[in-house]
């Protein structure tokens, strides 16, 4: 028996022992660094933007690109042209451009006959008090006639005249040559003349061509500021619901969705008659759409931000009887 | 100093104090008396396995010689003059009883025979007993180390979470770094006190088994020897 207690005591002991060695203490776990989340505050505003685009567009991801923007036109002259501190720059070409060809189509632009009304009204023009707004086109007419009493306007209107004078005689040429044209085609009409036809084509200036990329969903105005916050649509949705009594009793309220297309004036009222956009078996249907309609026109006018009347003029509606939702 | 670097530090401070002993020296004085009787019944335990596991390695042999000898056609005289000086175990003991009342019952004047058959056959039972006594005692020590050093753990186990959920609940912190080692340390008790129990178990259930085996193997050799002294002593009736 002592052998086995001592064999045991020793096989004890040693395990002890190979356990403080082989267990110093415990190992910590390893634990893999979590890494951070990064995580942005992002104002409900910015998704729930409207974008520029046209409104039956389809819904897509990319923004279409921007049409350029003529730059603001410089100053309008309707900036006191009399007593002005500053320089007043000269109105741009392009617009100089525009007016010969709107002048075209009037028959037979006789010049003399322009210019004899004109002269009254640079008078008035110098005047102390400047009319409201003297379009560029009196200013370039008067151009022709010069006066001495016009120092006070910038000379480079003066400047700009002879520019606008030689499109005006250009356009003459052509017409010439087409009512000649016209004319000898009633009298005989000659093969020869074709190829001599077709070269007398005006030639065109340089449009610019439609962009291939489909307009994006937006609004048709194309304010890009112009959004309407989810909040703001929530307003409204409160404002309609507080008016609209659903029909309680109906039977089958589970189909009695109504949606209704409602167009606003930008003061906030009905502009017309809410139509109903959809329908339904449902022979409550009826009174149910009637009830929405009564709700939306008794509720007028709305309390609406004016700045964003693009995205409110025309509201879709959707009138469910179990939760009002708005579109 | 954040709170992050505070647990961290926390955990730090604990780890270095989850070693075997110093789990065993922070334990509260109830558990470390557990935690002592347990390792002292694992001890004595592994004392006992040992020891049964040698004796009975050692009466198998001598009985496997005893018997080579038994049926070798040896005299069972000089048999018995050779065994008759020694202390003997097992079989060579059982052959010494019986062949020992043999000779009483026939060195008298008057030899006592009618009832010699019975005698010897008495003998026999009280030597397999007390050899049977001697091969199963203790066997009871790892039985009942066995099914009692479990619940001896966990009682030092709920005992030390009792004390630990105290320490905690007076250091109003709920931080793992708190509660784990005053855990760690409640549950080394149960650690210990399955270390005993579980060879204790499988040492008893083997050790018993053998035990039973080799009484048997007694029992039948008494019945042999018993069946040929009776042949005997019928033919000197």
């Amino acid at each position: 028996m002592r052998a086995g207690l001592i064999a045991s005591t020793v096989g004890h002991l040693a395990i002890l022992l190979w356990g403080v060695i082989a267990f110093p203490d415990a190992r910590p776990f390893d634990v893999p660094p979590v890494d951070s989340l990064p995580v942005d505050l992002v104002p409900i505003s910015d998704l729930t933007k409207l974008r520029k685009g046209e409104k039956t567009a389809e819904l897509r991801e990319e923004e279409a690109p921007k049409p350029t923007e003529k730059k603001a036109e410089a100053p309008q002259p309707d900036a006191k042209t009399g007593d002005a501190k500053k320089e007043q720059p000269t109105p741009s070409v392009p617009e100089a451009k525009n007016q010969p060809s709107k002048a075209q189509p009037t028959p037979a632009p006789t010049p003399p006959a322009q210019k004899t009304p004109e002269p009254p009204a640079p008078k008035e023009v110098a005047e102390p008090q400047p009319a409201p707004q003297p379009a560029p086109a009196p200013v370039a007419e008067k151009a022709p006639t010069p006066e001495p009493q016009k120092v006070e306007e910038a000379p480079k209107v003066a400047e700009a005249t002879p520019v606008k004078v030689t499109p005006r005689s250009k356009p003459t040429p052509p017409k010439r040559t087409q009512t000649a044209r016209t004319e000898e085609k009633k009298k005989d009409f000659d093969t020869t003349d074709i190829a001599a036809l077709l070269n007398k084509v005006d030639p065109s200036g340089g449009g610019t061509q439609a962009s291939s990329t489909p307009a994006s969903l937006g609004s048709d105005k194309g304010q890009s500021n112009v959004q309407m916050t989810q909040s703001e649509l929530d307003a409204l949705r409160g404002q309609i619901a507080r008016c609209w009594n659903p029909p309680v009793g109906a039977a089958g309220a589970d189909d009695l969705n109504v949606r209704l297309k409602v167009s606003f004036t930008q003061g906030g009222d009905v502009d017309q008659l809410p139509q109903v956009m959809n329908s339904s078996g449902n022979p409550s249907f009826g009174i149910a759409a009637e009830s929405a309609k009564r709700a939306v026109l008794r509720c007028a006018p709305y309390s609406l931000p004016v700045a964003k009347y693009d995205a409110w003029r025309e509201v879709i509606i959707n009138f469910d009887p179990r939760e009002l939702l708005g579109g | 100093m954040t709170t992050v670097e505070l647990a961290q530090s926390t955990v730090a401070a604990a780890d270095s104090d989850i070693s075997f002993f110093s789990l065993f020296l922070q334990a509260h004085i109830v558990v470390k008396l557990v935690m002592i009787g347990l390792l002292a019944a694992s001890v004595w335990c592994w004392a006992i396995i040992v020891d049964k596991w040698f004796l009975y390695l050692r009466t198998k042999r001598q009985m496997n010689r005893f018997e080579t000898v038994f049926w070798s056609g040896q005299s069972l005289e000089e048999l018995y003059k050779t065994l008759a000086n020694r202390a003997n175990h097992s079989m060579a003991a059982l052959f010494v009883a019986a062949m020992r009342e043999w000779k009483r019952s026939h060195e008298t004047a008057k030899p006592a025979i009618a009832s010699l058959q019975q005698r010897i056959d008495r003998v026999m039972d009280v030597t397999i007993a007390r050899e049977q006594e001697r091969l199963e005692s203790r066997l009871l020590v790892l039985a009942t180390v066995g099914s009692a050093a479990p619940f001896i753990g966990l009682f030092g186990t709920v005992w030390g979470i009792m004390t630990a959920f105290q320490a905690i609940a007076a250091s109003k912190n709920t931080n793992l770094a708190v509660v784990a080692p005053g855990i760690a340390e409640a549950l080394f008790a149960t650690a210990l006190g399955l270390l005993a129990a579980i060879p204790a178990v499988i040492a008893y259930n083997k050790l018993s088994s053998d035990a039973t085996r080799l009484s048997g193997r007694m029992e039948g050799f008494a019945d042999e020897f018993s069946a040929i002294l009776s042949r005997q002593i019928d033919e000197r009736m």
